[in-house]
Parts: C-alpha cells; sequence; structure tokens
C-alpha cells in the first residue's frame, strides 16, 4: 500500500512540475529525435548512421531523465525538509527511496519509448531488432540509474548545485557511447575502457550488439554499488554547520 | 487507568563532540499533557528526535507505548503522530492533495474532511501549499499528524506563527485528544500555552532537566506576588514586607500572596495611604523561569 502511495506521488510530482519536465523530459527527447534526424538529412543514403546515434543518445536519457532528475528532485527535498516530513509517517526509508526510484525509472522508461517511435517515425530508425531484450536493458537501465542517482545525493552539497554536479555524468556519459560525436576516438584506448564500464555504456552495448551477459553484469555490479552507497551515506537531512 | 506512555531513563545523546542531552528521565501517562520547555539549543528538540526514531540515544533508554522508537520504528510510527518544528512540505500541492497523499502513508487514516475540519482547514482544501500563511501551515502540519488518530503525539512550537484565535482553536483539539487519552509531548516557547495545556512539566537546560514536577503543584509551591504602584512618600524599605522595586512599581514575592495584600493593605489604612493598582496573582511559568538561574532561562 505504502509504496504505491509513493510511487503515486513522485509520479505526480513529476508530471507537474514544468520546469522540470523541460529539464529532464524536453531536452534529452530533443536530443534523442533531434540527432538523428540531423544525422538522416546529412546522409540521406540510409538509416545505419542515424540509429547508432539513436541509440548511443539512450545514454543521454538514462543519464538525465534518470539520474539527473531523481538527484535534483530528492537533494531539493532533502534540503526542504520534505525527505525529514516522510520519514514522521509510517513509511520505511527503504519504501520512500524505492517508490521514488521507481516513479523515475518508469518516466525514463516512457521517455525512451516515446522517441523509439518518434524516431522511427521521423528519421526512418528501425525498431529494435530485439524488442524484448531492449525493452529488458532499457527498464533495468533506468532503475540502475535512478538508483545512482539517489546514491549520488550525499556528494552534493546543496540542492541548487544538483544540476551543476551531474553535468560530468551526463557529459561521460555521451562522450562513452558516440551521442556526442566522435570524441571518444581522440582518447587514449584505457580511456575508452573506463568509459566503457558506465552502466550507460552496457545498456548502449546491449542494444547495439544484442550481448546479453556482459551488459547485465556491469548493471547488476552499479545496481548493488548504488544500493550499499545509500545506506552507507545518503543524508536524510541538509547539513547543519 | 494510569498508563505510561513515554518514559525516559538517563537518556544520553550528543552530536559529534557537544553532549546537547546529558542523561535526562521523565515519564508522560497516556492522557497527559506533557511540557518540556526550555531556551534554544536546551535539547528539546534532540529529546523529541530521540524519541520520534529520528536518533539513536548514546545512552539510557527510551520507551514510546512499551517500544524502542529507534529499533522498532515502524510499529512507533503506527501510533504516533509527528508535528516536528521544521519540516517542508511539497509546495506545489494542494492542501487537499497533500492530506492525500499523507493518507495513503498512513494505516487506516482518518477521512480527508475530517483531518481539515479538525484543524480549520476545510476552507482552504484547494489551496497550494506555497500560498498558505505560516500559521495555516502549522494547522496542515497538526492535520498530518492527527491522521492516524495517534495513541501519543509530539508537538514541537506546534503554534508558531498562528494568530490568537488559531492558537486557541488548535489547543481546543490537543485538549480534546488529551482527554480522549492521547499522550501529548509539548515543547513550546510559549510559556502560557504550555501553563494552559500542560498538567506537567520539565524545564530543561543545558542538556539537563533543572525543574520539574505536576504543573499546578509546582506553581502552587511558587507562591505569588503582589505588585502596585509605590506611593512616591513611601520608602520600599519602610514597607512591611520585601519588596523589589521596577520603575515605580513595588512587587512582593509570598508563599501565599492573598495574606501579603491584606498585611500591605492594613499597614496602608492605617497610615492613611493608597496602593494604587494593586494586583494578586498565583505564580504563572514565567516567573518561574524567570526566577531559574540566568543560563537556563
Amino acid at each position: 500500500m505504502t509504496l504505491t502511495a509513493t510511487y503515486r506521488l513522485g509520479t505526480r510530482l513529476f508530471w507537474q512540475d514544468r520546469a522540470l519536465l523541460l529539464g529532464s523530459v524536453l531536452t534529452p527527447a530533443l536530443i534523442a529525435i533531434g540527432l538523428p534526424l540531423l544525422m538522416r538529412h546529412l546522409r540521406p543514403g540510409g538509416t545505419g548512421e542515424a540509429t547508432a546515434q539513436f541509440q548511443g543518445t539512450l545514454a543521454v536519457i538514462l543519464s538525465i531523465t534518470a539520474f539527473m532528475n531523481i538527484a535534483v528532485a530528492l537533494s531539493a527535498r532533502r534540503d526542504q525538509l520534505v525527505l525529514k516530513r516522510l520519514r514522521a509517517t509510517t513509511l520505511t526509508d527503504g519504501r520512500i527511496l524505492a517508490g521514488q526510484i521507481a516513479a523515475t525509472a518508469t518516466q525514463t522508461v516512457a521517455v525512451v519509448a516515446a522517441c523509439t517511435v518518434a524516431v522511427n517515425l521521423a528519421a526512418g530508425v528501425p525498431y529494435p531488432a530485439n524488442p524484448l531484450l531492449f525493452a529488458a536493458m532499457v527498464i533495468a537501465g533506468s532503475v540502475v540509474l535512478a538508483t545512482l542517482g539517489a546514491a549520488y545525493t550525499a556528494a552534493i552539497p546543496r540542492a541548487e548545485l544538483a544540476g551543476a554536479a551531474c553535468m560530468p555524468v551526463f557529459l561521460l556519459s555521451g562522450i562513452a557511447t558516440g551521442a556526442m560525436g566522435p570524441i571518444r576516438e581522440a582518447l587514449p584506448s584505457w580511456v575508452g575502457a573506463v568509459l566503457d564500464l558506465l552502466p550507460t555504456t552496457a545498456v548502449v552495448d546491449a542494444v547495439r550488439t544484442g550481448a546479453v551477459a556482459r551488459p547485465a553484469l556491469v548493471l547488476a555490479a552499479w545496481g548493488v554499488a548504488g544500493v550499499v552507497a545509500i545506506r552507507l551515506w545518503f543524508r536524510w537531512e541538509p547539513r547543519r554547520s | 487507568m494510569f498508563m505510561t506512555a513515554i518514559r525516559v531513563e538517563a537518556l544520553r545523546k550528543s552530536h559529534g563532540r557537544f553532549e546537547a542531552v546529558k542523561g535526562i528521565s521523565f515519564e508522560v501517562a497516556a492522557g497527559e499533557v506533557f511540557a518540556l520547555l526550555g531556551r534554544n539549543g536546551a535539547g528539546k528538540t534532540t529529546t523529541v528526535e530521540v524519541l520520534a526514531g529520528f536518533l539513536r540515544p548514546d545512552g539510557g533508554s527510551v520507551r514510546v507505548l512499551g517500544l524502542d522508537p529507534s529499533t522498532e520504528r515502524a510499529e512507533v510510527r503506527r501510533r504516533t503522530g509527528i508535528m516536528l518544528q521544521e519540516a517542508g512540505f511539497f509546495p506545489d500541492l494542494t492542501v487537499a492533495a497533500t492530506v492525500d497523499a499523507w493518507r495513503g502513508f498512513t494505516a487506516a487514516p482518518r477521512p480527508r474532511d475530517e483531518a481539515l475540519e479538525l484543524t480549520g482547514l476545510a476552507g482552504r482544501a484547494g489551496v497550494r501549499v506555497r500560498q498558505l500563511s505560516g500559521g495555516e501551515k502549522r494547522r496542515l502540519d497538526l492535520a498530518l499528524a492527527l491522521l492516524g488518530r495517534p495513541d501519543v503525539l509530539f508537538l514541537d512550537e506546534p503554534t508558531t506563527g498562528m494568530d490568537p484565535e488559531g492558537r486557541a482553536a488548535t489547543w481546543e483539539v490537543v485538549r480534546e485528544l488529551a482527554r480522549r487519552g492521547t499522550a501529548v509531548l509539548l515543547t513550546t516557547h510559549y510559556l502560557e500555552e504550555a501553563q494552559r495545556l500542560a498538567s506537567a512539566m520539565a524545564i530543561m537546560d543545558g542538556g539537563e532537566i533543572v525543574a520539574s514536577g505536576g504543573m499546578a503543584e509546582t506553581l502552587a509551591a511558587r507562591g505569588g506576588r503582589v505588585s502596585f504602584r509605590l506611593p512616591a512618600a513611601v520608602a520600599a524599605a519602610n514597607l512591611p514586607l520585601p519588596v523589589t522595586v521596577d520603575g515605580d512599581v513595588a512587587v512582593c514575592r509570598a508563599e501565599d500572596p492573598d495574606l501579603a495584600a491584606q498585611t500591605l493593605l492594613s499597614w496602608a489604612a492605617e497610615r492613611g495611604l493608597r496602593l494604587p493598582g494593586l494586583e494578586v496573582r498565583a505564580a504563572t511559568l514565567e516567573d518561574l523561569f524567570l526566577d531559574l538561574p540566568t543560563s537556563a532561562r
């Protein structure tokens, strides 16, 4: 009962906040739809590059709509003492966070689904060859990134810095999958090897290559790390200094 | 039926190196309103946060309804309501939507309209929380704390920012809850509020309890005071009872203020004097508070 209550609350707060929608839905959706569309116009011949571009931008959606979105929301609620108030109810700590993570993951999956349809219609990007794997990876990736975003709030000193604090994650995710162009090719190979370990890269790899085992393992490891970090460092109230 | 709802024994709690609570003990019975008083930084809020299960005690023991709030938080929460001194709302939710969301977090909650009616917010149901006044936010706070029909209620500065009407209405709600058996732990800066609501109290200072007891007994034991404007012709030292003089007002403290007033009046009558503005009153909590060593205020 109470988990669905926090889920519903998280969902409602999200869809009714216009500024949040602009930042965490519209912006990544524009990138995810606009770049493949642009690619399609630059190379009218085939859909291959537009498809690769779209697959790469999945990392951008995950890092903004899942990771940054929850990090901004939770650090704001922490600083406004809303989390403290939630803890004054019968909700357990786990339910408060699980409800919010589930709500954020759902929003992310919805954005990915909408963008997948949009790029198909606008740029002719074909639907995923293995829709089941695609869905499973997007869902798992959304949950893991939302969990990591919740854990990351421990490193955000004040809510107004949350957006800026998430920028490196967004940039690294985009560079790792080529969503921001071929920057990666200019970097030393060990950097590439490290970028391959990102959870966003794991999702994109699975979608691109059909690989299951390695991406699933990488995501699971990040998921566990996120949960452990939350247990160790998550702050429910602003630091009193 | 006398039942202990809250029991605190030798509680200690530090924040880093600062020892905020230094071994305090007290009990609150079912149906009792207990006021925890003291200046800012005395350790009141820390005590309430330990009782509410937000903080773990460093030493001593704390029981709420016989349960340990730090290890049995979920069970304690089901039967307690908490009105925190400081806590935020979702500013864009309406009053009704806030109560609805919180009903989802509460086992067997009161109906929304009942909670709003009880706290005088029925006419504000459609208003966004960000548009509420400070006093109205406190009422909403109270509405959320009462949703689960708690057996124990923690009220940390419940009427801050309320107008006199709102304050009186809140007191009535608290009294009614106590009549029905809810134990209430109240911390407040308003001594009049504590005196009117609470049947027992403890005053904290520097993490310790420096005065405590039943409200009526404690105040009765403090005696009272007689005050009057000192006639120009009279030196305070010549009065039959010792007084302190503040401006032109003389104040005589006495165990039996009625007897002191009689003594003063007959002394004045013998000399054909009047004691203008004469006032006799029993001790108030404020007198008691002001009589404590300065560090305890």
